[in-house]
């Protein structure tokens, strides 16, 4: 039996495992005790991280779609039909036809392999992955507020917090690790408030659960800066000699008196005072927070918020202070940082700057496009309209985990090609033109980096099933088909080609990352990494405050309920994993709506029973499940099953800064099915 | 124990013993990889033989989290079987809670209609364990009864003695391996049997003196006590504890393929809700609470009824590998001090 020392799949902790191998099958995974964030402990999805490698429904050839029937091909077949269909689209309707969406479960070296693919190849910057959904609005907010959209401190820094403030994160349930050490800290005496709608585990461990009324956000944030303000607990020195435009915002947050907090967002003056005193009096306070801050049509505005909050209180830039957005891929973060967005080369760099194109286009050898491109919600409403064309999918599944399937559909349907790179057949793959059998995580190498800009070395355990092959060997093949130098003999140099043109990766090697890996920014090869931001200063000089405002968005009287989704401890994201580990299927089978107990009386609805959840969108059948954890007038659904897919109820209401879709907040009615 | 056959082991030679060893079988031991000691099949690697007991128990050995119990073909509808033979395999390095622990699972997959694929791979599995001295933080063994030093089941037992190890024989195999690799071996003197005692003797009390000491019993008495629904709010069911435990042992057996495919069995964990679910959808130990307390149950009160023997050995895995941050046992110190 070998063990291997790899990186978890699931969420943006980064928990170091390792996977036990026998006879070339993986038997079994366990924590590594030396690992900076897992410290020999994982969470139920960790332990059974590597269940699904060998099931047999993996993806093992390349399929060709002949005659509407999807058939076995080779991989020369698929792969020089793929890149033969892409170059007659831009031909025919130039490049901005075309599109390319990568994953936040493929490594760095894959995610700037298909970045690349896009704009040196296709010529578009049409590239976007799913942190479109998850940490747009952290990567603009706080990109605008301290220069950097990433997390500011290791997840270890809270460990020396005095209090903790999480916020629209289910934190036990999605960030297991992040959790454990937001307890530990607890148990220490750190005071910790969680503000969320719904009683979930982490608020009911909470020395503070406020529950605001779903989309007041700015209202309640607001309401404690201004009585952290009033009380005298802002840091004056701080504000003085590190920001700019406090007194915009000093004079903005008046309007949030507790009174006026408690009006729009249904707290209790009380008890936001009691968190306001508790956070404010820290010597050391952190703000976390996830999905349920950034995933409204306000979500820039939540994230900007929380920024104003932290500055004012000078909790930036030192061990136990900070601002954590949890990012909920192991690579999301990996993916933006290598550009797999339509604004940014890797690290940042933006498409339209000359100076930065000139030295890309020094690098890859040829043109680049200079406007930036569509974001992924955008990307499909496109191909709706049939402006887009063809799509490369690298390992998404759109169909389940966007904004009104329905509209998803009808635009992949209407693509003229879409190929789709993939572990596992899918509601996406069934769309497609041609489908890449791709290796999973256990079968790769490479690097992730984690939700709190650690990169880490992902190993190879196994090798992949049938023909299926790592996918930075498929990008690099479709690079050189489409006329691009790709000679990259292992993903090392992929990454030797990333550090040179990424300044915030300059320091990064494979050879450097032993079991902590390195935090970016790290810029040269003496560099140790970066573990805190913003130690002395802002990327810009002195960081921004921005005041914003709570916007009301107007109640729908037809459709009463308000619907959020959102995923269970049990379950991955669209499912295509964790459906397929028998003991995390067998925990949570089916998907129900969970629906509050007064609710449910009033609907005469029992758990168990039948009922149709409708938007404006379209409607759903699902079972009930009556429970305390959401408050009166939400419900919630997983969006991890096919048999009833939550985002069918979903609308395109796309936060205007950031593209990021509502998520949290759809208007629905309920009522009983008919028996 | 009088050693009927003892040896002793220059620290030197070890290496070249397991070396020996390889040649015929397949040697696990513990050893570095990426800084951790972990259990993995020897390739001539340094030893990790010092330290804490590691995380990851020998028991995935002769239990693997996930099995093939045999393969399915089927052809012209008839179905056809095939398992694989357990392989021959030498563990060195287990700890004496460990091999305890293997006592236990032995009453269970070992008596009446033994288990097939625990029993081939029990039988095919030589153990050359090691006596405790250096047992972790959180280790209780002495107080379970099943440390620091080893009593039975092993073939071959070490000491570390500081310049070598004492070898003992504890079966007809393990009289086999020192006879038949003599040449690294020399006499034991009388002065290494007392240092033997001496060190175990500081080991126990050195584990006495770190904190309370749990007593089986009284840890019985006080589960009733205990408050499993404040237990239960910081419980992250995450498993670990049972997928830690070197006595836990319960599994599901599923399916995977259709026509033709695999049967496998995997490691469960009580601490599931699915677990105890039943298909009408009533579970009998629905809250967290509950099942913790079937877990400590299980141990003190199921599995002695069953076996005659405690279901904890006092490694302390389940407190190091605890996601809520618990010490799995401070309320039975509490209780006990």
């Amino acid at each position: 039996m070998e063990k291997i020392a790899t990186i978890c799949v699931y969420c943006g902790c980064g928990c170091g495992l390792f996977l036990h191998v026998e006879d070339g099958r993986i038997v079994g995974a366990s924590p590594s005790p030396a690992h900076p964030v897992s410290r020999g402990r994982l969470c139920i999805k960790g332990w059974l991280a590597a269940d699904f490698v060998h099931h047999p429904d993996r993806l093992k050839t390349p399929l060709v779609r002949k005659g509407g029937r999807m058939v076995r091909g080779s991989w020369d077949e698929a792969l020089s039909l793929t890149a033969r269909r892409l170059k007659e689209i831009r031909e025919e309707s130039g490049p901005d036809a075309l599109a390319v969406l990568t994953s936040a479960k493929g490594t760095n070296e894959e995610n700037y392999l298909l970045a690349k693919l896009a704009r040196a190849a296709l010529k578009t910057n049409n590239v976007d992955h799913v942190a479109r959904l998850c940490h747009a609005p952290s990567v603009a907010g706080l990109g605008f507020a301290l220069g950097s959209g990433a997390m500011t401190n290791p997840i270890r820094s809270l460990l020396s917090s005095d209090a903790i403030l999480v916020t629209g994160s289910n934190t036990t349930e999605q960030h297991p690790l992040v959790a454990a050490h937001i307890l530990e800290a607890q148990s220490r005496g750190a005071t910790l408030i969680v503000v969320d709608p719904r009683r979930t585990q982490m608020a009911d461990l909470a020395d503070i659960h406020l529950s605001p009324r779903l989309g007041t956000d700015v209202a309640w944030t607001n309401g404690i800066l201004n009585l952290i303000i009033e009380l005298g607990l802002a840091d004056e020195v701080f504000i003085r000699e590190r920001t700019r435009g406090f007194s915009a915002l000093k004079e903005l947050v008046t309007r949030y008196s507790p009174e006026a907090a408690e009006r729009i967002a249904g707290i209790p003056s009380g008890d936001l005072e009691k968190a306001a005193v508790a956070f404010g009096e820290a010597a050391r306070a952190a703000v976390v927070y996830a999905m349920g801050t950034t995933q409204h049509s306000c979500g820039t505005d939540n994230v900007l918020a929380l920024a104003n909050l932290v500055l004012a209180t000078g909790n930036v830039g030192r061990d136990g202070t900070g601002i954590y957005p949890l990012r909920g891929h192991q690579n999301v973060q990996g993916a933006c940082d290598m550009g797999a967005l339509p604004n940014v080369y890797s690290g940042y760099q933006k498409v339209e700057d000359p100076a930065v194109r000139s030295k890309m286009k020094e690098a890859w050898g040829t043109d680049l496009p200079s406007a930036p491109g569509l974001t992924a919600v955008e990307i499909m409403g496109a191909a709706e309209e049939g402006r887009i064309r063809g799509i490369y999918i690298s390992g998404e599944n759109p169909m389940m985990s966007y904004p009104d399937r329905q509209g998803v559909k009808r635009a992949l349907s209407s693509l003229e090609f879409l190929a789709v790179a993939d572990i596992f057949p899918t509601e996406t793959t069934a769309l497609a033109d041609v489908v890449l059998p791709v290796a999973s995580f256990a079968e790769k190498d490479g690097t992730f980096t984690s939700t709190e800009r650690r990169v880490q070395r992902l190993r190879r355990a196994v090798s992949p099933p049938g023909e299926a092959r790592p996918e930075v060997e498929v990008a690099a093949d479709l690079l050189s088909r489409l006329g691009i130098d790709a000679d990259y003999p292992t993903p090392e140099d992929v990454m030797a080609e990333i550090s040179s043109v990424t300044p915030s990766y300059g320091g990064i090697s494979r050879r450097r990352l032993g079991i902590s890996g390195l935090h970016w920014p790290c810029p040269n090869r003496e560099h140790p990494g970066t573990e805190i931001l913003h130690r002395d200063s802002f990327p810009m000089g002195r960081a921004n405050f921005f005041p914003v405002v709570h916007q009301e968005l107007d109640a729908d009287p037809e459709y009463p309920l308000l619907l959020t989704t959102g995923r269970s401890l049990f379950h991955f994201h669209t499912g295509t994993m964790t459906r397929r580990t028998h003991l995390l299927d067998r925990e949570l089978s089916r998907p129900t709506v969970d629906i509050n107990l007064e609710d449910a009386t009033a609907l005469g609805v029992r758990r168990g029973s039948r009922v149709v959840v409708e938007s404006r969108e379209e409607s759903l059948e699902i079972e009930a499940d009556v429970s305390e954890v959401v408050p009166k007038g939400m419900v919630f659904i997983p969006f991890h099953f096919s048999e009833a897919p939550a985002n069918q109820l979903t609308a395109k209401n796309l936060d205007p800064k950031s593209k990021i879709p509502d998520f949290k907040r759809t208007p629905v009615r309920i009522r009983r099915a008919d028996p | 124990m009088t050693a009927t056959c003892a040896f002793f082991l220059r620290r030197e030679n070890l290496l070249s013993l397991v070396e020996e060893l390889a040649e015929t079988l397949e040697v696990v031991a513990p050893v570095r990889v990426e800084g951790v000691a972990t259990f993995a099949t020897w390739r001539g690697e340094a030893l990790a033989l010092d330290g804490d007991n590691l995380l990851a128990s020998p028991l995935e050995f002769f239990l693997p989290q996930k099995e093939v119990l045999f393969r399915y073909v089927q052809y012209s509808g008839r179905y056809t079987f095939s398992e694989d033979a357990p392989r021959a395999r030498l563990i060195l390095g287990m700890r004496p809670c460990d091999l305890q622990a293997l006592k236990v699972i032995d009453g269970i997959f070992g008596s009446e209609i033994p288990d097939r694929p625990y029993a081939g791979r029990r039988m095919s599995t030589i153990i050359v364990a090691l006596n405790c001295t250096s047992p972790g933080e959180g280790c209780f063994c002495r107080s379970m009864g099943s440390g620091p030093g080893a009593e039975e089941g092993y073939d071959l037992l070490l000491t570390d003695l500081g310049r070598g190890y004492l070898v003992e024989a504890g079966s007809p195999v393990g009289v086999y391996i020192l006879r038949a690799h003599q040449r690294h071996f020399e006499e034991a003197d009388p002065g290494d049997f007392r240092e033997k005692v001496r060190l175990l003797a500081l080991t126990g009390e050195e584990m006495i003196k770190r904190g309370p000491s749990l007593n089986p019993e009284e840890i019985r008495e006080a589960i009733d006590g205990t408050d499993w629904k404040e237990a239960g709010r910081r419980c992250l069911a995450c498993g670990g504890c049972s997928l830690v435990c070197p006595v836990c042992h319960c599994f599901s057996v599923i399916d995977r393929g259709v026509p033709d495919g695999e049967r496998l069995r995997c490691r469960d964990s009580c601490i599931l809700s699915g677990f105890s679910r039943m298909t009408s959808g009533a579970n009998p130990r629905a809250t967290l609470g509950e099942r913790l307390r079937h877990w400590y149950l299980d141990k003190f009160v199921y599995i002695p009824e069953k076996t005659g023997l405690f279901g904890c050995v006092g490694c302390g895995r389940c407190s190091r590998v605890c996601l809520g941050e618990v010490d799995r046992w401070s309320p039975f110190k509490e209780a006990t001090e």
